[in-house]
């Protein structure tokens, strides 16, 4: 993920707290952290559409909270939380409008994967987002922001809120389940 | 698994949006964000913090724990110390005790002076009643 320089951070940061440049700021914020932050809540989500929505969500939650930021923690932790946050609560809206059983979720899920249009990538990316998909949620949120966005662990601690060395036992579990699902595919 | 595996999909999450996607967000985000009533204010919202803002919490905590300290000291102070007089905690009173000839003198005094040769031994050293005011030194009075 391209993150922003610490003095664009900064200084985009300054204009968000003017009123008078508020606006304008934000329209820079949205086409600077769109894309990482989609990329993020689509591994959540796994449909486009619904990704879409939880996106519009998520950037007005923060418009809304903007003259709130104090500017203590990076904006990518503080709109990561924020789309994470809104990608659990729609998950979660969605698990309780569904009656199925965990079986039924989880083939749910599988179909929701293969039917996803806006997707390209081998036989073997499909695997792997099947096998993410079939994560616990910690697990899942750690793995892909560690291995696709490259994030360090200190910085996913400042966004979930757990110590480095629960988010490595994590990282650890989530690879070695993983391994079982392609082991169990041969 | 992460040699294998993971290094053969290269950190690419297969993911393709629609052309011009995030463009057309942008914009479409751009134009529906609701008016803000602090959009309005002339002034700068927020101002950082000072570097007193910051330590004040921590002064003040300990400006009173001192305030505490200082307190208890003064009712140490204010109480009584009923063992100060004692003979083991006051080396003068000890060493007194420990002086035959002190404690003939005293005893003989004590046990031979009646009320009327005390007070007339007070009255030779100008002791005044009517106008005592409690003073600890023998020798003091205070006349009209």
């Amino acid at each position: 993920m391209k993150q922003a320089t610490p003095v664009d951070d900064a200084a985009l940061i300054d204009r968000l707290r003017d009123p008078s440049t508020c606006r304008a700021a934000f329209a820079d914020l949205i086409k600077t952290y769109s894309e990482p932050l989609y990329r993020q809540i689509r591994r959540m989500v796994q449909n486009h559409d619904d990704a879409d929505d939880v996106l519009q969500n998520t950037f007005l939650k923060a418009w809304q909270n903007i003259h709130l930021f104090r500017g203590d923690a990076k904006l990518t932790t503080w709109l990561y939380k924020i789309a994470l946050n809104e990608s659990i609560t729609f998950l979660d809206r969605e698990k309780r409008r569904s009656t199925q059983s965990i079986d039924d979720e989880e083939n749910s899920v599988i179909n929701t994967i293969e039917a996803d249009e806006w997707v390209d990538g081998d036989e073997l990316a499909l695997h792997l987002r099947k096998a993410i998909a079939l994560l616990p949620e910690k697990q899942r949120l750690v793995f892909t922001m560690h291995y696709y966005d490259e994030m360090k662990y200190e910085q996913i601690s400042e966004i979930l809120g757990t110590s480095v060395g629960a988010l490595k036992a994590s990282y650890h579990h989530a690879v070695k389940k993983i391994e079982e699902y392609f082991s169990a595919l041969d | 698994m992460e040699n294998e595996i993971l290094k053969k999909i290269n950190r690419s999450d297969g993911f393709t949006v629609p052309e011009g996607y995030f463009e057309d967000f942008a914009k479409r985000m751009t134009a529906s964000l609701p008016e803000q009533p602090w959009e309005n204010e002339e002034e700068v919202r927020m101002v950082p913090r000072s570097w007193w803002q910051k330590v004040r919490p921590y002064v003040y905590l300990a400006a009173m724990f001192l305030g505490i300290w200082c307190m208890m000291q003064t009712f140490d102070l204010m109480r009584p110390h009923a063992g100060e007089y004692s003979p083991e905690n006051n080396p003068v009173i000890a060493a007194a005790m420990n002086n035959d000839v002190f404690m003939e003198e005293y005893f003989d005094a004590a046990s031979s002076i009646d009320d009327y040769d005390f007070y007339d031994e007070l009255y030779s050293d100008g002791y005044t009643p009517a106008v005592h005011t409690g003073a600890q030194d023998k020798g003091a009075s205070v006349s009209i």
